[in-house]
């Protein structure tokens, strides 16, 4: 069975001039590789500035790779080519408040995606984007509202519900859970679960929050300094972890897998 | 003795038409020396609590309350200005967004050098501007930001949200406060720097007996931190108690479902099963339920929720709530 995503030799170097400590070139990323198949979840833990976001970047085409490439379905992603990829992977951003457009109210935000990947008519668009409200626990009566309107939590929602309505396969979620409260937090978790089910979404977690990482992945990674130090299945990774800095992270939150 | 006492505060947003109960009676205490947390949803109204306590509230907003002492003096008797006067000498307060709240035009030295308090300088004014230098150099030191000339020189669009989140508790610390109201002082940051920022909130604690309101919207975060906690929702006082006391043994179907919902306190449950939660999403402003605001989505709601439960106490752990799960346990 080929993976539904492939990553190999994959890096990232930013070049800067006269940033803070005027350094040339930042390696952000080293090269490494992965693979994903449907239905699975990969989690990527790691400290700030570890490369993570810049991993996600990557991997949505907002950055071009310094080396490497990326496959999805066998078939390689060229840098530039949008339109293939914003069907097919999406992504939820850390700070999604801030990426929604103030200017524009809930269904113009949701209805652009539509229009520029589908061929459906408005009336099909609009019955869509009240199903996806709907799905992410909002309510029909939101679309005329601007972002400006909503809490932290609901933004977050908004942006989940614009990553789903293309019906991807791969959605990155970056610290997309953090900021929402715990009991949406579930819901959503619960949420992502479904449409994991429903529609075999692979789904790319990146997290700081270990209790997540448990229970929503099944592989993880764990990046620090733009290097992958580990690389496992979730359960065994936590239970028996290799590495000192993901001893650290791990009783840095007080977690502890029950004995069983 | 408690340093601060509010008892039955409430907020309205005044609108054309009726006012709006965003906070509606809610009551918060604060002893010396405490570290308390506040909890809720978003939406819940905890940031305008703390806005109402420092009095930044707009001329949109109308608070009341049956009680409101700051070190036994009753401020709801001052005029605004004295009771804001009153208040910034003792009280400070770390906002949720701090890059939003720092000036983008000036560097971060200047805007600590001015937030030092004129009362810490000792020597003659010609003295005064390298040891305002020295003082906000020092306040740098203190939250952990160990090469300060870096960061003095910076505008805060260069920093990063944590550091900026630093440079905001020492501005913060600049006054010395006596107490320090801390809203999401964390929110989004990774685990390592959320550590770090507890951290050095406890030990400001503990070396200068600094009492603590800590806000977060989440629950197994704060637990570690925290003497006590108080939940709210939706504008209403839920539960309050001993951190022990409201993670272990929650009076309130509110407070339960929080702490089943945590994927990191139910760590029995199989992996990618389903997690409790509560259905629906906290009510928006302009429709809230009458009487007990969780009524339409508790589970334990019956007739008697539509009229708002009076707080009862046991033994200091107080809940609002006509079916408390007190005899569950
Ligand atoms: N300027 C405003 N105008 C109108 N409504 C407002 C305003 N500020 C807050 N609200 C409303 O007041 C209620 C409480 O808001 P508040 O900011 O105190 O929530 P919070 O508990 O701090 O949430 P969060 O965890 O998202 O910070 C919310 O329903 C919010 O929509
Ligand atoms: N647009 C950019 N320009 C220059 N450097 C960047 C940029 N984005 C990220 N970096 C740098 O790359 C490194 C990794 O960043 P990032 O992937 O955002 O980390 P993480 O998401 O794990 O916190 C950091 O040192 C950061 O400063
Ligand atoms: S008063 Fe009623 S609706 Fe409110 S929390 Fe208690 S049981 Fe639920
Ligand atoms: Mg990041
Ligand atoms: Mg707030």
């Amino acid at each position: 069975m080929t993976s539904l995503l492939q990553v190999s030799n994959l890096s990232k170097s930013y070049k800067l001039n006269g940033f803070w400590f005027n350094r040339k070139s930042i390696p952000a990323l080293e090269p490494l590789s992965f693979d994903i198949q449907a239905y699975k979840t990969l989690a990527i833990v790691g400290e700030t500035a570890s490369g993570k976001s810049t991993l996600a970047k990557l991997l949505v085409g907002a950055e071009k790779p310094t080396t490497g490439n990326i496959k999805l379905n066998g078939q390689m992603l060229q840098h530039g080519n949008f339109k293939q990829r914003c069907q097919h992977i999406r992504m939820i951003f850390q700070d999604s408040g801030t990426t929604l457009n103030p200017s524009l109210t809930i269904q113009q935000l949701l209805d652009e995606p539509l229009r520029l990947n589908t061929d459906l008519t408005e009336l099909e668009r609009n019955k869509l984007i009240q199903e996806t409200l709907q799905k992410v626990g909002l309510l029909g009566e939101h679309m005329s509202f601007y972002p400006h309107m909503f809490s932290g939590g609901q933004k977050q929602r908004i942006s989940l519900a614009r990553a789903i309505i293309l019906k991807p396969q791969v959605i990155i979620l970056d610290e997309a859970l953090a900021a929402l409260d715990p009991s949406l937090r579930s819901q959503m978790i619960n949420l992502l679960l479904d449409l994991q089910q429903q529609m075999g979404l692979a789904y790319i977690l990146i997290s700081h929050n270990l209790g997540i990482v448990r229970h929503f992945s099944d592989k993880m990674m764990v990046l620090c300094k733009g290097r992958v130090l580990e690389v496992g299945d979730t359960q065994q990774l936590l239970k028996n972890p290799q590495h000192k800095y993901t001893k650290k992270l791990i009783m840095n939150q007080h977690f502890k897998l029950p004995n069983n | 003795m408690n340093i601060l006492d509010i008892r039955n505060l409430s907020i309205k947003l005044l609108t054309s038409t009726t006012p709006i109960l965003a906070v509606d009676r809610v009551s918060l205490a604060m002893k010396e020396g405490e570290v308390r947390g506040l909890v809720g949803e978003s939406g819940s109204g905890k940031s305008l609590l703390a806005q109402a306590i420092v009095g930044v509230l707009d001329d949109k907003w109308q608070v009341d309350a049956d009680r409101f002492h700051w070190r036994g003096i009753d401020l709801m008797r001052l005029s605004v200005d004295e009771r804001k006067k009153v208040i910034s000498k003792d009280v400070a307060m770390i906002f949720q967004e701090p890059m939003a709240c720092l000036d983008p035009t000036t560097t971060i030295g200047a805007q600590l050098e001015e937030a030092v308090d004129d009362e810490q300088l000792t020597g003659y004014f010609w003295q005064r501007k390298q040891q305002r230098k020295l003082a906000a150099a020092n306040l740098l030191h203190k939250v952990g930001i160990k090469h300060h000339e870096v960061c003095t020189k910076s505008y805060p669009h260069q920093l990063t949200e944590a550091l900026c989140q630093r440079v905001m508790i020492a501005m913060a610390l600049a006054k010395r406060p006596i107490l320090l109201i801390a809203d999401e002082p964390t929110a989004a940051m990774e685990s390592t720097n959320q550590n770090q920022i507890f951290r050095l909130l406890a030990s400001l604690n503990q070396l200068k007996n600094m009492s603590i309101l800590l806000i977060s919207h989440d629950l197994e975060n704060v637990t570690h931190w925290t003497n006590t906690i108080t939940v709210m929702y939706s504008g209403q006082f839920v539960e309050a108690g001993t951190t022990q006391h409201i993670f272990n043994k929650p009076y309130h179907p509110y407070t339960r479902a929080l702490v089943d919902s945590s994927p990191k306190a139910n760590m029995q449950i199989p992996m990618k099963s389903r997690l409790m939660t509560l259905p629906g999403s906290i009510p928006i402003l302009q429709h809230l339920p009458i009487g007990c605001r969780l009524g339409p989505r508790c589970p334990k709601a019956q007739k008697a929720c539509v009229q708002a439960p009076k707080v009862k106490n046991y033994h200091g752990h107080q809940v609002s709530c006509h079916y408390s799960l007190k005899g569950s346990y």
